[in-house]
C-alpha cells in the first residue's frame, strides 16, 4: 500500500516538475504561463463541444494505453502500438469501402479485422521475443516505420481515391462507428475504450491467466518455478497487446476519419505508451492519464487562437513529462529493486 | 613477516542478525590467504568491511600495521586495497582500456587520451600476465577475460592487496587455472591476495594460509600445508549437536521417486551431476549432504524441471518425469521448496495470499472458469497462515514485509498444502532463526508421517541428522555414500564430503583433470 502511495506521489511529482519546466519554457517565449494554462483548460473543457473534443482525442490514447498496459504487466514493452494502430486503421478502412454489409455487422467486421491486423503486425516480434528473447523494444519500434510506410504505399499507389488528396475512398455509411452526440465526432470508441480498460483490470486482478502473466512480469523466475509457460504467455500477451493496438486504429478510421490517409492518427500510439507508463501499467489509471493527454491535445487548439504560444508548446510539455517520468521510474527502481533483474524492462 | 592486513575483533550486525562476531584476521604480506566457509558464514560481509563498503560495529582495521578507518571504498583504494566482486561491473559497449580507466581517465587537453590508456593497459597486462586485447569491446568477451579486466581495474588504481570474492564461481576449469597462475604471479611480486571460496580443492591448491569462518565466527587460521580436505570440512560444518534426532517409526512405504544414472550440466556447461542414482520411498526423508556447490542445486533443478538433464531417468511411481516441463512435473505430483527462496520461491512485492496461489491458479476450487475464486483464496490463506504460524499483519501484506523465516513458511505452506506425493526441499532453514527452524522441522516430520516421499537437501549436517532416514553424501556431482541417518559418524561424513570414499580413494573433481 505504501508502495502504491509512493509510486503515485512520485508520478504526481514528476508531472509537477515537468509542468514547472514547461512554464519556464512558456515564459521564455514571452507568454504568461498562467494565461496559457487557463487557455488550455478552457480549450479542453470550456463548453460541452470542447469536452467532447477532448474525449475524441482521449479515445485512441486510452485504447493504445490499454494495449501498452497489457504488455507492461507481463514485463514486456510493446512500443510498436503506433504501427499496429496504422495497420488496424487501414484494415478497417479496407473492409469499410470494399464490402457491402448490414450496418452493425459491417462495423464489427471492420473492427475485428483491425484487431487481427494489429495482432498480425506484432506476431513476428512476439514470436522472436518468446522463442529467442529478441528485444521486443527494438523489433516493435522498427515495425512501426514499416507499418507507416506500407499503409502509405497502399493508400497512394493502390487504393488512392480519384482526385487530389492522398486518401483512400471513403468507407460506406454502414461501416460508420456511431457518434455519441450529433455535434461532435466523439464516438462509441470511447465506450469501447472504457470497457477495455475495465476488462483489462478485471483480467489482471481476477483471472488465473491474468495472475500468471502479472507474476511473469513481476518475477519471471518465480513464474517459471510455479509452472507458468513463459514462452507461451509472452507470445499470447504480445498478440493481445497488438490486437488492442489494431483496434484503436480501426476505431479511428470507422469512427472519426471514415477513410484512411497519410499521417493518419499521428502519435496516438506513442501517447498511449506514455499514458500507460504514467499510470504504472494500471489500466484504470490509464483512463485518467489518457484523459490528461487528450486534454493537452485538444486544449492546444485554442492555444493557437488565443495566445501567442504555438501549439508545439504542448509537444514540449509532453516531452518534459516523459523525461521526468522516466527519471522518476529509474530512481524508484534503483531504490527498491536492489536485487536486480526482477523486471525485465528497464529504462 | 610483516602483516599487510590485520582485522581485530570485527563485529558486524544487521539488526538482530550477527554476520561477523569478534573476527580476527591477520594476512601476511606476499601470501595468498583463503577465507573459506559455507554460504552465510560471513565471508563476504567481512570482506565488505575491509573494503569500506560496510562499517564494523566493533573492532579495528590495520593496513601495513597502521590503524585505519575506511568509511568508503575510495578510502580502501587509497590504502592500496582492491576488490574484485563476484558480479562484474563493466560497460559492455566500451573497450577494455576504456573500462579499465573508467572514472579515472587519462586526459589530454580535456579529452580522453585513448592511445595512452591503451598503452598503459597493454603494459599492465604484459607485466602481470593478464592476457587481454585493450582495444576489444567488452561485450564480446568471455567471463574469464571480463574477470581479468576487473583485476586490471584494481591494479591500475594501485592496489597492493587484492580481494577476490568467489572468483572461480563463474569460471571454467581452464580459466580457474589461469587465474591461479596470475595470483601466484602477484605474490611473487610482493603483493597480497585474499580470496573467498567454498571450494576445498581451490583452497588446497592455491592458498598459503586459510581462515575458516562458521556462523560469523573465525574457527581457525592455519597454514594450508598442515591441513587436509577432511579437516577443512570438519571446521566448516562444525560439530553435530544443535538438534536432537526426531523420533520416528520405520519406513515401510513403496518407492515413489526413482532417479537412475542422472547427468546434467551447470550454467558453465560443466558436468554438475555424474550419474546420480537413488530412490525415495513414501514416508521417507532422504537427505542430501555435501559442501555447497557439489551438484545439489542442480539436482533439485533437474528434478523440478527447471534444468534439463543430459542423460538418465527420473520416475515418480510409474510416471516418467524425464524431460518434462516444470509445469508437468508439478502436475504429476512433485512440490518444490527452492533453495533460493527470495529469487524463485516468492514474488516479494505480491501479497501473502497471491504467493500462496502460485502453481494452482488454474485448478478448481482455486479458480473456476478461469476466474480466481477470491473467497476460497481468502479462506485458504487465513487457514494456511494459522496452520503454518506465518507471522504477518494480514494475508494482503506484501511478502517482503515478513521476516526470512516467515517468508520460508509461506513457501512451505504453499508447497505442502497441495496434493504432491513427493516434496523436494532445498535448504529449508537457510537464514532462518532458531524458533522458525524448529517449527519448519516439525512440519517436515509431519509431512513424513503423512506418507510423502521427501528429498531434503541441506548443507547443515545437524539438520539432516535430525530429520533424515538416510543421508546421501554428494561430492563433485557424485553420490559418495548412503548412510543410515540414525547412525552417522561425524568423521565418516567429513571424509565423504571431502571426496574420500570408504576405501580411502580420492574422487577427483573435473577441474583437477
Amino acid at each position: 500500500m505504501n508502495d502504491r502511495i509512493s509510486a503515485l506521489s512520485g508520478q504526481a511529482l514528476a508531472i509537477m516538475i515537468a509542468l514547472a519546466l514547461g512554464a519556464m519554457v512558456i515564459l521564455a517565449v514571452s507568454e504568461s504561463p498562467l494565461h496559457v494554462l487557463l487557455t488550455l483548460l478552457d480549450g479542453a473543457f470550456g463548453n460541452p463541444e470542447r469536452i467532447l473534443g477532448t474525449l475524441l482525442q482521449t479515445t485512441p490514447i486510452l485504447i493504445c494505453g490499454v494495449a501498452a498496459c497489457i504488455s507492461l504487466r507481463g514485463g514486456l514493452f510493446n512500443i510498436g502500438i503506433e504501427g499496429q494502430l496504422f495497420m488496424g486503421g487501414f484494415a478497417a478502412t479496407w473492409i469499410g469501402f470494399s464490402f457491402e454489409m448490414p450496418p452493425v455487422l459491417h462495423v464489427m467486421a471492420g473492427l475485428g479485422f483491425a484487431a487481427f491486423a494489429g495482432l498480425a503486425w506484432v506476431a513476428i516480434p512476439a514470436f522472436f521475443r518468446a522463442r529467442y528473447q529478441t528485444n521486443e523494444v527494438v523489433s516493435t519500434i522498427l515495425a512501426n516505420y514499416v507499418a507507416v510506410l506500407i499503409t502509405s504505399y497502399l493508400t497512394i499507389n493502390i487504393f488512392k481515391r480519384a482526385g487530389g488528396a492522398p486518401d483512400t475512398p471513403p468507407i460506406l455509411e454502414s461501416a460508420y462507428l456511431p457518434q455519441l452526440f450529433s455535434f461532435s465526432r466523439a464516438n462509441w470508441g470511447l465506450v469501447i475504450g472504457l470497457v477495455l480498460a475495465i476488462g483489462a483490470h478485471f483480467f489482471f486482478t481476477r483471472t488465473a491467466r491474468g495472475y500468471a502473466v502479472t507474476e511473469m512480469g513481476a518475477n519471471p523466475k518465480f513464474a517459471e518455478y510455479g509452472g507458468i509457460d513463459i514462452k507461451k504467455q509472452t507470445f499470447f500477451l504480445m498478440l493481445a497487446s497488438g490486437a488492442v493496438g489494431g483496434l484503436a486504429g480501426g476505431i479511428e478510421s470507422l469512427g472519426v476519419h471514415h477513410r484512411f490517409m497519410e499521417g493518419f492518427a499521428p502519435g496516438f500510439g506513442f501517447d498511449g505508451v506514455i499514458a500507460a507508463l504514467l499510470a504504472n501499467g494500471n489500466p484504470l489509471g490509464t483512463i485518467v492519464t489518457a484523459l490528461f493527454f487528450g486534454a493537452l491535445r485538444s486544449g492546444s487548439l485554442l492555444l493557437e487562437v488565443d495566445t501567442t504560444a504555438s501549439r508545439e508548446i504542448i509537444t514540449v510539455i509532453q516531452a518534459l513529462i516523459i523525461l521526468a517520468v522516466s527519471a522518476q521510474i529509474l530512481v524508484r527502481r534503483r531504490a527498491t529493486d536492489s536485487s536486480a533483474g526482477e523486471r525485465r524492462w528497464k529504462f | 613477516m610483516p602483516r599487510a592486513i590485520e582485522l581485530r575483533s570485527i563485529t558486524k550486525r544487521f539488526g538482530s542478525f550477527v554476520a561477523n562476531e569478534g573476527v580476527n584476521l591477520a594476512v601476511k604480506r606476499g601470501s595468498i590467504h583463503a577465507i573459506i566457509g559455507e554460504n552465510g558464514a560471513g565471508k563476504t560481509t567481512l570482506m565488505n568491511v575491509l573494503f569500506g563498503l560496510l562499517q564494523p560495529d566493533e573492532g579495528e582495521i590495520l593496513i601495513d600495521e597502521k590503524p585505519v578507518v575506511l568509511p568508503n571504498p575510495a578510502a580502501a583504494i587509497a590504502n592500496g586495497i582492491g576488490m574484485v566482486h563476484q558480479h562484474f561491473k563493466l560497460v559492455p559497449s566500451l573497450t577494455v582500456a576504456d573500462n579499465v580507466f573508467l572514472g579515472m581517465e587519462i586526459l589530454k587537453g580535456g579529452l580522453i587520451d585513448h592511445a595512452a590508456q591503451i598503452a598503459r593497459t597493454a603494459e599492465l597486462s604484459r607485466q602481470f600476465g593478464l592476457k587481454v586485447d585493450p582495444t576489444e569491446r567488452v561485450g564480446l568477451l568471455s567471463v574469464g577475460i571480463e574477470q581479468r579486466i576487473e583485476i586490471l581495474k584494481v591494479l591500475v588504481r594501485g592496489a597492493r592487496t587484492i580481494i577476490l570474492d568467489e572468483p572461480t564461481a563463474v569460471l571454467t576449469p581452464q580459466e580457474s587455472r589461469d587465474l591461479f597462475e596470475t595470483l601466484r604471479g602477484f605474490v611473487a611480486k610482493g603483493m597480497t591476495v585474499l580470496f573467498i571460496s567454498h571450494h576445498l580443492e581451490e583452497v588446497m591448491e592455491v592458498s598459503d594460509t586459510v581462515t575458516v569462518l562458521r556462523h560469523g565466527k573465525e574457527v581457525a587460521t592455519r597454514p594450508t600445508a598442515e591441513l587436509t580436505k577432511s579437516d577443512l570440512v570438519q571446521m566448516m560444518v562444525g560439530r553435530l549437536v544443535s538438534f536432537d534426532r526426531r523420533p520416528r517409526g520405520p519406513v515401510s512405504g513403496s518407492r515413489v521417486l526413482a532417479v537412475d544414472d542422472l547427468w546434467a550440466r551447470d550454467d558453465r556447461g560443466l558436468h554438475a551431476l555424474h550419474g546420480v542414482s537413488f530412490d525415495v520411498r513414501a514416508g521417507e526423508i532422504v537427505g542430501i549432504a555435501g559442501v555447497a556447490g557439489n551438484g545439489q542445486t542442480e539436482l533439485a533443478e533437474v528434478l523440478s524441471g527447471l534444468r534439463p538433464s543430459t542423460h538418465g531417468s527420473v520416475r515418480l511411481g510409474e510416471t516418467p518425469l524425464t524431460g518434462l516441463s516444470a509445469r508437468a512435473i508439478r502436475g504429476a505430483g512433485v512440490a518444490h521448496v527452492p533453495g533460493d527462496r527470495l529469487v524463485r520461491g516468492v514474488d516479494r512485492n505480491a501479497s501473502v495470499s497471491l504467493n500462496l496461489l502460485m502453481g494452482r491458479q488454474d485448478k478448481a476450487p482455486w479458480s473456476r472458469g478461469g476466474i480466481i475464486n477470491r473467497g476460497y483464496l481468502a479462506d485458504q490463506s487465513k487457514a494456511l497462515i494459522e496452520r503454518f504460524d506465518i507471522r504477518t499483519r494480514s494475508a494482503a501484506a506484501p511478502v517482503k514485509s515478513l521476516s526470512g523465516g516467515n517468508i520460508q513458511k509461506v513457501v512451505l505452506a504453499r508447497e505442502f498444502s497441495g496434493d504432491a506425493r513427493c516434496l523436494l526441499i532445498d535448504q529449508p532453514t537457510r537464514g532462518v532463526d532458531i524458533g522458525a527452524t524448529e517449527a519448519i522441522h516439525t512440519e517436515i516430520m509431519r509431512q513424513r508421517e503423512a506418507g510423502r516421499a521427501i528429498l531434503l537437501i541441506s548443507v547443515q549436517l545437524d539438520e539432516l541428522i535430525a530429520l533424515a532416514d538416510r543421508i546421501l553424501v554428494m561430492f563433485a556431482g557424485r553420490i559418495m555414500g548412503d548412510l543410515d541417518g540414525g547412525a552417522v559418524s561425524e568423521e565418516r561424513l567429513g571424509f565423504l564430503m571431502a571426496g574420500v570414499d570408504e576405501h580411502g580413494h580420492h574422487v577427483e573433481r573435473e577441474m583437477a583433470s
